[in-house]
């Protein structure tokens, strides 16, 4: 059951792009299309999964001090595995669209994140589930940004044209301000869809705790406190 | 002795860090012998792709029949020239360069040339007369929607057209009104230029810079065939007769 849980929890109640809001660079960058959201949020989940498991298994031998460079060396490790097998087999238009932003996968804040916040607390069998669900939900978040900038920029979904006769490009969303507009869109709409639900069921909306900075343990803020 | 997980040592943290570090490149190594040839065949694979689109058909390996010579303007940038033979003559050349004047850097073309220094014309589209030019932009990285419609050449998908048999038009290179422009044409003594420099190129309205960029690099490629031009044939030629 806690699984199942490990695994739902990456697909909306801790979605990494709508809620936690981790790893923005990429998510405006390269989803000017839903090809390119897909191929990224594949090739993030890969090194997700493959680093959450790695670092669980070394979690009670990696010395405190170091833990830190640890884990990007292993983040960097998977990261670059997955550079050469995109070169040896994605398609060629893929790669280049992607281009730098697969080698940055290593400075995304959510694979570093779920390392610090989960695989080093958690056995890996759970740990690889809540990679690949906090993958997933990276993936879903892509598809569903680049589906609706590439569908308001020519109408067109994955390449396809679905309204045939729109002939002339729409540039806003394709370019970086059109990204934010339709980034912040849906973040008020996942706001709005979690506040009406709490007040359906009587509750007041809380975001999830661990969102917040006091409760992240990535810059040992409590503990300088202390 | 603590364990190793609070430990403080400093020398203890450096081994720990070395042996990581150790392993992780013990498994770099293991994958990138694995997908080196892969790699290559990829590469290898783009550029015949290329060449076949902007060739007339052959029976050597272009890819390996080239030679290299700088361009004959002040940049002196390369250009590889693949030859194309069948039945021991030299039926096209396709050159290739770059140029750094686009928008967000460089611009890399492929271009189909007859042996004569023509710009090859790949096919007539039926309905409109107009011609198809063995013109390709293999890599640049312009803005996308302006900068790309000068550059690209994208077949159009509907969601009517995904499960239709493919029709004749398939086959041939989709056209793009500013790369077909050069169908044709052989270089003169200066360098093209589009309407609003004065010359005679059509351009992109909002693309200016992508369009001057494909200009620059179409010229130089055609114009340091036909300065070179001997030395070229007769060096194609001798790089195919010595693969026989």
């Amino acid at each position: 059951m806690s699984l199942v849980k490990d695994f739902t929890k990456g697909l909306w109640k801790e979605n990494p792009v709508l809620v936690l809001l981790l790893g923005m660079c990429p998510t405006l960058a390269v989803t000017s299309n839903a090809k390119n959201g897909l191929g990224m949020g594949l090739a993030t989940t890969f090194v997700l999964l493959g680093s959450n498991i790695v670092i669980s298994f070394i979690r009670n031998i990696v010395p405190k001090k170091i833990r830190i460079p640890v884990y990007i060396v292993v983040i960097a490790c998977f990261v670059t595995v997955v550079q050469m097998l995109m070169d040896a087999y994605a398609p060629p238009a893929l790669n280049a669209a992607l281009g730098i932003f697969i080698p940055l996968i290593v400075v995304n804040c959510i694979v570093l994140g779920r390392a610090e916040a989960f695989a080093s607390k958690n056995n890996p069998i759970r740990s690889a589930f809540d990679g690949l669900g906090m993958g997933t939900g990276f993936t879903l978040a892509l598809v569903l940004l680049g589906g609706t900038r590439e569908f308001l920029a020519s109408g067109s979904l994955f390449e396809i044209k679905v309204i045939t006769p729109w002939s002339v490009d729409f540039l806003l969303p394709t370019q970086a301000p059109g990204a934010f507009i339709i980034l912040g869109c849906f973040l008020a709409a996942m706001n709005w869809l979690n506040q009406r639900n709490a007040i359906k069921r009587g509750e007041v909306y809380i975001p999830p705790q661990g969102l917040d900075c006091r409760h992240c343990s990535l810059c040992d803020l409590n503990n300088n406190e202390e | 002795m603590t364990k190793i997980k609070d430990t403080e040592n400093i020398v203890l943290l450096g081994i720990f860090l070395g042996v990581i570090g150790a392993v992780a490149a013990l498994i770099l190594a293991y994958f990138a012998q694995l997908t080196k040839e892969p790699i290559e065949k990829m590469k290898m694979q783009a550029t015949n792709n290329a060449l076949k689109e902007v060739l007339p058909a052959f029976d050597n390996s272009p890819s390996t029949d080239k030679i290299t010579v700088k361009s004959a303007d002040d940049a002196k940038i390369d250009v590889i020239f693949f030859g194309a033979m069948k039945d021991g003559k030299l039926v096209g050349v396709a050159g290739q360069s770059i140029t750094l004047k686009g928008y967000s850097g460089k611009v890399k073309a492929m271009v189909g040339i007859e042996p004569d220094g023509k710009i090859r014309t790949v096919a007539v589209l039926p309905d409109k007369k107009e011609k198809i030019s063995a013109v390709l932009i293999t890599e640049q990285s312009e803005t996308p929607g302006l900068g790309t419609v000068v550059c690209d050449r994208k077949r159009q998908k509907t969601i009517f057209s995904i499960f239709k048999p493919e029709g004749p038009e398939a086959k041939i290179l989709p056209p793009n009104p500013i790369l077909d422009q050069y169908a044709g044409k052989t270089a003169g003594k200066d360098p093209w230029k589009v309407i609003k420099d004065g010359g005679q190129l059509k351009y992109i309205t909002g693309a200016t810079i992508s369009s001057r960029a494909v200009a620059d690099v179409i010229y130089r490629i055609t114009n340091t065939y036909k300065v070179n031009k001997k030395e070229i044939i007769a060096k194609l030629s001798g790089k195919a007769a010595a693969a026989k």
